[in-house]
């Protein structure tokens, strides 16, 4: 097989159209979901059955079943109901591309809610009973003490969520939508050349992935001073904190 | 019609269908599955190889595979057969596009990324095995294959059976993918069904359900496996 | 045919062994007869642990050669290419012979205490099951743990896993035993359990080579003490001589260290 190089040029900036839509998709899903997580997150960490189960069954509900489902229960599905129709979401729920974000970020809030969860259970119960002698508690001790090391402790597992997030965005081609895939199958659809679109396709996702995971490594960098070599003297260290 | 109708067993019920697609999503994912868990321990054996371009090329498939979305490849293996399919049609005089088997390719595009994740898992087991007791059976005159057969493989599976329930419940989730290419499991079925009764509610609820039961008796089945193999590890008390 | 009784159990002649550009045992020869009971001291980094792993080849010497009752083990030790034993099956012959007990126990994980103990006889040596199984537990009734022989390794206590681990030794019927610094992992009130199983086996006139803390063992039941420093043999004799007139400073510093 012989690569034609104009055609793959020509895939390459045909599909690049196709970024801004998916970088949207994923940033909208990913911003909405993480506030839904930290939600269920907590509820989850509750100690309190009746907030913890909730969030355990919407958990193993959307962690169970394929993503596609839930796009087309909430694209296809919801227009079976009149009442729906002709509320005031239907301007919404009527278009493919909140239809998506919506999916995305009940999706992902449930993937990272566990993520979160993990987080906030790995701080040393030392620490925190530490934090209590000192008379702290309740949402100072959370923001002070919990929330700064849970962060990040889940920064790894996060940045593989946000990675199958920006692959998850496929999806939204399957309900119309011309992100980065749905360009693809149009063009090899058109051209029936599979593999130079692929290989055009593939390339863009994974640079997006890749910027991902660096850009978490820095913040990881960054979110752990104690893990850094220590400085030689304290004298060379300027008072940052009064800055 | 009412729901139970619907999905019921009866004349105009969607029941056996619905069962029938069932059947398939779970064939095409166990197809899928084992292909990538061949692939997944070739990756495996290539990235411990002292052989460095296998070691590359192992890490290039991984790498690639776990970052470009699901549905992409399996666009690339339906077009690609299809394509190369057409070709050898047109060569017997068959005129324009034949498509691939679905199943087929299918079950290939699954079991080419599940194998990257299946890569990944097996190779933190052998990475998570205990040195000195690998040592130990050296020591004691093992020859290479029994000490694998005898030893690293029942420890190695052992590690890696969370790890082979994680990236099950993922490939039995990404079938619903073969659906695009014509493939009557659940999710096709349900398309199907919805369009013939406008009832798209009903049915992608049935589908989500299905598949819900699926995972949920699949992932006891598999935490069932993981207590019996770990057995002689000490539990956190 | 050489006459058994004559033939070294063990012969290291002049072995070399590095890491990179870092050589930690720079020329050691040792003989271990039938019978003989040698405890190899020695700080740590003295390259002690080296030299016994050297016997069976789980550290390939760079230089020297290593005799297991005559045999020599064919190694291929050329310039600028990693040291290695040309043939596998005799080395894993050879490795049957030579037990070895590791400071970690190395106990198969997956495996009841009574698989351990049957897992290389029936498997490496071939040995019928059923007289296997016979067998291992009566070493484990000897050792003191025949309760035990359903348990898997991590239900036991260090001194326990131990003396598994010495009862899958003696399951090889090793013509020699290596013992890797076999307490220094145990909490104290475990050593003695352990120390008093060696001390049976030396006192049947097995044949065994002990890399050890332990000073009092050394001088009561070894017949031979070799004080490594540096990757040489500093002092080596009978324990009631070097313990009373050491030769060599290193060593008489090395003893009278709180141990």
């Amino acid at each position: 097989m012989v690569i034609d190089f104009p055609f793959l040029w020509e895939s390459f900036t045909t599909l690049l159209n196709g970024v801004p839509l998916t970088l949207q998709l994923t940033a909208l899903s990913v911003v909405t979901g993480a506030v839904l997580a930290v939600l269920l997150a907590l509820m989850r960490v509750s100690n309190r059955w009746w907030l913890d189960l909730p969030a355990q069954a919407y958990i193993f509900v959307f962690r169970g079943t394929p993503l596609l489902v839930q796009i087309y229960i909430i694209y296809y599905g919801l227009s079976q109901f009149p009442e729906l129709r002709h509320s005031i979401l239907w301007p919404f729920l009527r278009q493919a591309y909140w239809c998506a974000a919506l999916a995305l970020a009940l999706n992902t809030a449930a993937y990272s809610a566990e993520i979160i969860r993990g987080g906030l259970l790995s701080v040393p119960a030392g620490q925190i009973e530490a934090a209590r002698a000192t008379g702290m508690s309740g949402f100072l001790l959370m923001r002070r003490i919990i929330f700064p090391q849970a962060l990040r402790q889940m920064l790894p597992g996060y940045s593989n969520e946000i990675i199958l997030m920006v692959k998850s965005t496929a999806l939204a081609s399957t309900v119309t939508l011309m992100e980065v895939t749905g360009i693809a199958a149009k063009l090899i659809s058109q051209s029936y050349r599979p593999i130079e679109v692929f290989i055009c396709a593939g390339a863009i996702y994974l640079a997006i992935n890749f910027i991902v995971v660096r850009a978490f490594a820095a913040l990881e960098y960054a979110l752990s001073p104690e893990r850094r070599p220590a400085p030689a003297s304290t004298a060379d260290q300027p008072e940052k904190a009064r800055a | 019609m009412d729901y139970l109708q619907l999905m019921g067993f009866g004349p105009n019920g969607w029941g056996y269908g619905m069962l029938a697609a069932t059947g398939m999503t779970v064939a095409v994912a166990l197809c899928g599955y084992l292909i990538g868990s061949v692939l997944g321990s070739l990756g495996a054996a290539a990235a411990f190889s002292r052989f460095m371009p296998l070691r590359a090329i192992a890490g290039f498939y991984t790498t690639v595979l776990r970052g470009i979305p699901d549905l992409l490849v399996i666009y690339l293996f339906y077009f690609g057969s299809s394509s190369v399919i057409s070709a050898v049609g047109a060569l017997f005089g068959a005129e324009g596009f034949v498509g691939a088997p679905a199943f087929l390719t299918g079950a290939m595009a699954i079991g080419v990324v599940s194998g990257a994740y299946q890569m990944q898992v097996f190779r933190g087991a052998v990475l998570a095995l205990p040195k000195g007791e690998i040592e130990a059976a050296r020591a004691y005159g093992m020859p290479s294959f029994l000490l694998f057969r005898r030893i690293i493989l029942p420890q190695a599976a052992r590690f890696a059976i969370p790890g082979m329930g994680n990236v099950w419940q993922l490939v039995l989730k990404e079938s619903a993918l073969i659906s695009v290419i014509g493939l009557v499991e659940i999710m096709r079925q349900s398309q199907i069904g919805a369009g013939s009764t406008r009832q798209p509610f009903s049915f992608y609820l049935t589908a989500g359900a299905l598949y819900l039961l699926i995972t949920f008796v699949s992932g006891r089945g598999f935490r069932l496996a993981e207590r019996r193999a770990m057995r002689g590890v000490r539990r956190a008390a | 045919m050489p006459d058994p009784a004559k033939t070294p159990a063990v012969q290291l002649s002049n072995i070399r062994k590095s890491y990179g550009e870092h050589e930690v045992l720079h020329g050691v020869s040792l003989t271990a007869n039938e019978g003989d009971v040698i405890s190899i001291l020695g700080s740590s980094g003295s390259g002690k642990s080296t030299l016994l792993r050297c016997i069976n080849m789980l550290e390939v010497p760079n230089a020297g050669s290593v005799s297991i009752h005559g045999e020599a083990i064919t190694l291929d030790q050329k310039p600028g290419q990693p040291p290695r034993a040309r043939d596998m099956r005799q080395v894993n012959r050879l490795r049957a012979k030579a037990a070895m007990v590791f400071q970690s126990f190395n106990l198969w994980s997956h495996l009841t205490i009574l698989e351990n103990l049957i897992e290389a006889p029936v498997y490496v040596l071939k040995r019928d099951r059923k007289e296997a199984i016979a067998e291992a537990e009566a070493l484990l009734a000897r050792v003191g743990i025949a309760e035990k022989r359903h348990a898997y390794p991590a239900h036991l206590s260090g001194g326990q896993q131990q003396r598994a681990a010495i009862a899958r030794a003696l399951a090889m019927h090793p013509s020699v035993m290596l013992f890797d610094e076999p307490t220094s992992a145990l909490d104290p009130e475990l050593v003695g359990e352990v120390l008093k199983v060696m001390r049976d086996l030396a006192a049947e006139g097995r044949t065994m080579l002990i890399v050890t803390h332990e000073m009092g063992f050394a001088r009561d039941v070894s017949t031979r003490t070799v004080f490594l420093h540096n990757g040489v043999i500093e002092e080596e004799g009978a324990p009631a001589e070097v313990f009373e007139n050491p030769r060599s400073d290193r060593f008489r510093q090395f003893i009278s260290r709180d141990h």
